[in-house]
């Protein structure tokens, strides 16, 4: 009985909180990240996983899939970083390894500089308190035998941020609401819920540690394309209120430009090219990238683009082709292509490319 | 005489006591050589439109309550089953959104193909004739294809394989359900690119169902909104990109983001699709309209033909309508 008034008064405790943050300056006119001194937040250096596909007859492995091939990148805190590339080209491998969810084979991963890839479980899981994943399938990544409050309670427990019980409800209220959900709904189990109502629970989720970085890896690519808007405009509306960082995965490069500060494209598990995103949607550089953009279908008739049409599809990570690994399917093809493989050179001021052929 | 014309057609699922229904008095039609979209969100009711063409649907449980679906004039809820034979693959050919799980994975798929010319051109039923197929579809070296397992293949070779199985019985509509959305990026325009050359080189139709706006601009001539089991909007493709008029269709291509923009923000819509067991009184949008009024949710509204061929179901998309950025 106690506890039901308690977290009630605590619900009110949050509307009022909500309330005032609506109070807040418009978005763009002051942004509360202007305060922050921008630090680099992550530091990836050099990332490599390859997975074991056929082993001898004693186990050892004979070939690998090189799924991730030398991946090297910062993010800054707040900043969105927009990953983007076909099924297949080590995105979400990437995603996965930089939260340790996958081993690595290579590199370095850097939170707040200290190295987490080399990390012991009993020493990363107090570290995994800084970041956490948001998953493409809303169905598939929440329990459907825990309600909505066991499964928001869940990392809250584990990393022990509640006091007490009343204290571990009224959090879970706030961050129904912080995600657009009435409080009201913590008892109920995911099947009650629509896709886009799971997917803000899986982000509420996310959120209950307090992270500084969110992996999301193709958040709104199951959703309905009326919902998709709602989802995009919550994470961005959460990033300004909590200071995040997103490595935002996804397939389709309109969301990335919207949502993204930088992008990085990937290919075969490398990055063809990283900038600014809107240089890079706009001015792409890499042959690859160019073709990406032309393949997007677009609405208004009035803006046709001129179709560069990619011949054949991405090529086995299996056996990835000598050279540059696009240069089968590329239309600039040189024979230096075929041999060398390009490294990532800078075209203009955080403008990068991996071309032989790519000119500023 | 348009070669589909879907009049008036009603269709249930559930109980009847609790009736869910997914179509409600859907009129379309589809004239010779012209490529429709049908463009919803999921639960809208586009699919078992699509699939009733050729009474796919079971019955039970789906129960169709009214309405007329002629093909060629002749009404295909009342053939009989030899009839109705006769209409799938040789007037109607299908292709679904997840090729691995339409094709057979035992059998090779120059034997899958081959089974869709045993059934309609006996005579053709050779591997000469499949190979000419897989060409047509632009699958590299067709000859070594034959042999292999759909396992072996790419999405984007599988979709292609299932395109030649459906145009191997010559159909004169083709409808493709979402047979672009599990496929990456570049390979949907492949595949988008041989739909339109196909069709061109075939003269066949096709029903296109997305809930893409973009491919709509890529491909259709005529473009039918469907909102909760009911068709919102119908009219040419360009005209509605241009200048969609009813606040479902113009917030939906608001809520898209599109390359090369600027905007801060996207307009959402609010709310959610709604079930088919709760559709809204009146206007079926009316809870998520940024523009409704207030009889909007008495009064449900007829679609009312705005211009020649142009039909919108709003009475005030000439108050609402704001053309978009």
């Amino acid at each position: 009985m106690r506890q039901d008034s308690a977290s009630r008064l605590s619900c009110l405790c949050c509307t009022q909180m909500l309330d005032r943050r609506d109070a807040c300056p418009a978005p763009g006119s002051q942004r509360p990240d202007q305060f922050q001194v921008k630090t680099t937040l992550l530091q990836v250096q050099d990332l490599k996983v390859h997975f074991p596909v056929r082993r001898t007859l004693f186990g050892r492995a004979k070939e690998f899939v090189r799924a991730v091939d030398g991946v090297s990148f910062a993010l800054q805190t707040g900043e969105t970083l927009g990953l983007v590339g076909e099924s297949g080209c080590g995105k979400t491998t990437l995603g996965r390894a930089i939260i340790r969810l996958i081993e690595l084979t290579e590199g370095t991963v850097s939170l707040e500089g200290e190295d987490i890839s080399r990390m012991s479980d009993a020493r990363l899981r107090p570290q995994r308190r800084k970041f956490q994943m948001i998953f493409q399938d809303p169905y598939g990544s929440l329990d459907p035998r825990m309600t909505v409050e066991q499964i928001i309670g869940e990392p809250i427990d584990i990393h022990q941020l509640a006091k007490n019980s009343a204290d571990r409800r009224k959090r879970v209220c706030q961050l129904l609401n912080d995600v657009g959900l009435d409080s009201a709904h913590a008892q109920r189990y995911p099947h009650e819920f629509s896709g886009g109502q799971r997917q803000r629970i899986g982000i509420a989720r996310a959120l209950a540690v307090e992270p500084k970085l969110i992996v999301c890896d193709e958040p709104v690519s199951a959703l309905d394309v009326s919902v998709q808007a709602q989802i995009i405009n919550l994470l961005k509306d959460l990033q300004r209120s909590h200071a995040l960082a997103y490595l935002f995965i996804a397939h389709d490069l309109a969301v990335i430009e919207h949502i993204s500060d930088r992008i990085m494209v990937m290919y075969l598990g490398r990055v063809v090219e990283t900038g600014d995103a809107k240089t890079v949607c706009r001015s792409p550089k890499h042959p690859y990238t160019q073709a990406l953009i032309s393949a997007v279908p677009v609405v208004d008739p009035a803006t046709k683009r001129a179709r560069l049409l990619l011949p054949g599809e991405p090529p086995s990570p299996l056996n990835p082709p000598a050279g540059c690994p696009f240069h089968p399917r590329c239309p600039l093809v040189e024979p230096r292509c075929r041999t060398e493989t390009p490294p990532l050179r800078e075209l203009a001021s955080g403008h990068q490319v991996a071309c032989h052929v790519a000119q500023p | 005489m348009p070669l589909l014309e879907i009049n008036n057609l009603t269709l249930e699922f559930g109980t009847p006591a609790n009736p869910l229904r997914a179509v409600d008095g859907l009129s379309l039609s589809i004239a010779d050589g012209e490529t429709v979209c049908l463009v919803g969100e999921s639960g809208c009711g586009k699919s078992v439109t699509a699939l009733s063409i050729a009474r796919l649907l079971p019955t039970p449980p789906a129960r169709y309550l009214g309405g007329q679906i002629l093909a060629e004039g002749r009404d295909v809820l009342q053939m009989t089953k030899t009839e109705l034979r006769a209409i799938r693959g040789g007037i109607v050919s299908y292709i679904f959104q997840e090729p691995s799980a339409s094709l057979n994975p035992v059998f090779r798929i120059g034997a899958q193909i081959k089974e869709s010319l045993k059934l309609h051109r006996p005579d053709a039923a050779t591997d000469a004739e499949v190979i000419r197929l897989l060409k047509l579809v632009g699958i590299p070296a067709p000859e070594s294809r034959l042999h292999d397992y759909p396992h072996q293949l790419s999405g984007g070779t599988q979709q292609r394989v299932m395109i030649a199985m459906a145009v191997a019985s010559e159909p004169k509509l083709l409808v493709a359900d979402e047979p672009t959305t599990a496929l990456d990026v570049t390979i949907q325009a492949q595949i988008l690119d041989l739909l339109r050359d196909l069709q061109q080189r075939l003269g066949m139709s096709i029903l296109l169902i997305t809930h893409n706006l973009g491919i709509v601009g890529e491909l259709a001539n005529r473009v039918a909104v469907m909102y909760a089991g009911q068709i919102v909007e119908v009219a040419k493709a360009d005209a509605l990109l241009r200048r969609p008029l009813h606040p479902y269709t113009q917030a939906l291509m608001k809520s898209v983001p599109k390359l090369g923009s600027n905007a801060e923000r996207l307009l959402a819509i609010p709310g959610q699709v709604p079930s088919p067991s709760a559709f809204p009184s009146g206007c079926r949008f009316h809870p998520r309209c940024s523009q409704a009024q207030k009889d909007c949710s008495l009064k449900s509204p007829d679609l009312i033909e705005v211009d020649p061929g142009r039909w919108v179901r709003c009475p005030y998309w000439n108050e609402t309508t704001i053309v978009p950025q």
